[in-house]
């Protein structure tokens, strides 16, 4: 049962890196629930991150799909000299597991380390960090409910949008 | 001595109406290296908020120009800006950001400090052989020789030969005020600090703050969600403080906002907003107005977009931020940056305003990183050229005049020079008090 859970959460979470690094943002969309909670925390200090998104200071902290939406839209725009050459991206996620799980959900952990090309500038990067899932089943099969992206390295050179981490 | 003279570098001919800046002021490695020196190591520069060291012993650390500092409250509760290099070989004492100590002892030999600077323990001084000179030294943590604090912000000049800190600020005071002033017990950072670079210099930063002319061009895609969240009204997105106003609107009528300058480089860049439920601060805007009169409560709801030469920023406009530019060279500068709030706001405008904030404000949001774009595009640009003046302060200069108008009477503000803004005005001519104070600074260093 164990075993059969960590090929699915593996599959989706290769799934969902596959689509961020070829720009396939609909389908990327289409993983998360309509009321999914997108969060990246900010760093308290050194060793802390930030643990209530009312009260602290987060790198980005969304409750519901169409605040995903209108990241895409803006990527999309055409008007939005940041997005206008699309960076080259490559998300790597390792080290999976099923940290908990019930008969229609699981909570998943992995890391990953996005390399990223910034071809307008010249410029190379990597982001890394700790990605935290929990996952529904639904009856289009296994979907993000809450997404927590840990970033060790938050110093951002520029720019960081959904596609770099 | 620099091969460059003043008159090279910025062509400031007020009788000729004419301002020009030469690009090599944001491209030359050398100018940049005596900027550091003359403009961040020579005077007045923000050093942090008194709330990042709150408590006895609390204290938190970080640079002048290239020179590691330690802010440290003393036991007795009094701040101190000293050093962060300990005077036996030169190591940082205090590694971390912030924290508490009573006593900071050095990594390397351990001499000991406590939290108003003071040694108090030199390691096995007793059998050193020191000869009589040594004794004669301070073995103390350097002060920074001058430090001061206004309502909470806080200044530092490592050098002596400045005006003091209130003469610095002048009239610029009223406008901390109105930040202070949101809340009886004052302003707050709230937790978790942001941080980014760009690769560009550290005046386009300076600039862009007070520049309303590349809003609506640099930010389209930005507006366009918006107007959309305007139109949709979803509970679950938050909605903007500027979907309400009309200052930044090209068809906007009348008056929408403008620019004022003050004295040591000094300016604000401001817009008309209504006193509405867009901004977190409206749940005490009654309660506001009864202790502060009606125009300075007004004048807190407007946009305002604040910088005290050379390196503080405080924009309230989508929310509100303090930013702290620090330059690394002349084609890198890192801004650090935090969400300032008034203290004791409810569980729900604070919320919002910290919506707010991440979506516009932070380098993982839908604006800033089309701002810090941008500035790397216009490095690009600041090669040196045949034709090396830049274009980009010359607007509103026609309608600047000395003094300020009725909105600035209106809280007793008082400023060197002002322009009044219709919608496309956009003023530029701000940008002369910065350049006016870096001629200040830099006298010394250039001919």
């Amino acid at each position: 049962m164990t075993h059969d859970m960590l090929r699915d959460a593996e599959a989706l979470l290769y799934r969902e890196a596959s689509l961020l690094d070829h720009g396939d943002y609909d389908a990327w969309l289409d993983l998360f629930t309509p009321d999914v909670v997108f969060w990246m925390p900010a760093w308290r200090n050194e060793v802390e991150q930030t643990q209530d998104p009312d009260r602290e200071l987060s790198l980005i902290y969304y409750q519901g799909h169409s605040n995903l939406e209108d990241r895409i839209r803006r990527i999309r725009s055409g008007l939005s000299v940041a997005s206008k050459v699309p960076l080259r991206v490559v998300h790597a996620v390792s080290n999976v597991m099923v940290t908990a799980q019930t008969s229609d959900g699981a909570s998943v952990s992995s890391c990953f380390t996005v390399h990223l090309v910034d071809v307008r500038a010249g410029r190379t990067h990597v982001f890394f960090g700790r990605y935290e899932h929990e996952l529904v089943k639904t009856e289009k099969g296994w979907r993000i409910a809450r997404k927590v992206v840990r970033l060790l390295n938050d110093v951002v050179p520029t720019l960081l949008d959904v596609y770099s981490i | 001595m620099s091969a460059y003279r003043i008159s090279d570098l910025i062509d400031d001919r007020p009788e000729n109406g004419v301002f020009r800046i030469n690009r090599a002021l944001f491209s030359d490695p050398d100018l940049f290296e005596l900027e550091l020196s003359h403009i961040f190591e020579g005077g007045w520069v923000f050093v942090g908020m008194a709330c990042q060291a709150e408590n006895p012993h609390d204290f938190f650390t970080g640079f002048i120009g290239r020179v590691p500092i330690l802010i440290s409250r003393s036991g007795e509760g009094t701040l101190g800006g000293f050093i962060n290099a300990c005077p036996h070989k030169g190591a940082r004492i205090a590694q971390q950001l912030s924290g508490n100590a009573r006593l900071h002892v050095c990594p390397y030999h351990s001499w000991t400090f406590d939290s108003a600077g003071a040694n108090r323990n030199i390691k096995w001084k007793n059998g050193g052989c020191y000869a009589a000179g040594f004794d004669r030294d301070n073995h103390d943590l350097a002060r920074i020789p001058r430090f001061g604090e206004y309502r909470g912000f806080l200044f530092a000049s490592l050098n002596n030969d400045v005006p003091s800190l209130e003469d610095h600020l002048g009239e610029a005071r009223k406008l901390i005020d109105l930040v202070v002033d949101q809340s009886t017990e004052g302003s707050e950072l709230v937790p978790g600090a942001v941080r980014f670079t760009y690769a560009a210099n550290w005046k386009m930063q300076l600039e862009n703050c007070s520049d309303q002319y590349h809003f609506t061009s640099t930010h389209p895609s930005y507006l366009r969600i918006l107007n959309a969240r305007a139109q949709e009204q979803k509970d679950e997105v938050v909605q903007s403080t500027l979907g309400g106003s009309d200052f930044w609107k090209e068809d906007a009528e009348g008056p929408t906002g403008g620019t004022y300058s003050f004295a040591n480089g000094h300016v604000l860049n401001w817009g008309l907003m209504a006193v509405t439920p867009a901004l977190p601060l409206f749940e005490r805007a009654d309660a506001i107005a009864e202790r502060v009169g009606t125009a300075r409560r007004n004048w807190m709801f407007n946009m305002r977009n604040l910088t005290i030469f050379p390196n503080l920023q405080i924009a309230e406009n989508a929310s509100s931020q303090l930013r702290v530019i620090r330059p690394v060279a002349h084609n890198l500068t890192e801004m650090q940056t935090w969400c300032i709030a008034p203290r004791g706001e409810s569980a729900e405008a604070r919320r919002m305003r910290i919506r707010q904030y991440e979506d516009f404000f932070n380098p993982t949001g839908m604006a800033t990183p089309d701002d810090t774009v941008v500035y790397e595009e216009c490095q690009a640009g600041m090669a040196r050229q045949e034709r090396p003046w830049l274009q980009g302060h010359a607007r509103g200069l026609a309608a600047s005049v000395e003094g300020g108008n009725a909105y600035s009477d209106s809280i007793g503000l008082f400023p060197q020079r002002s322009v009044l803004g219709q919608a496309q005005t956009c003023d530029e001519s701000l940008f002369h008090s910065y350049y006016r104070a870096w001629v200040g600074r830099m006298r010394g260093a250039l001919a």
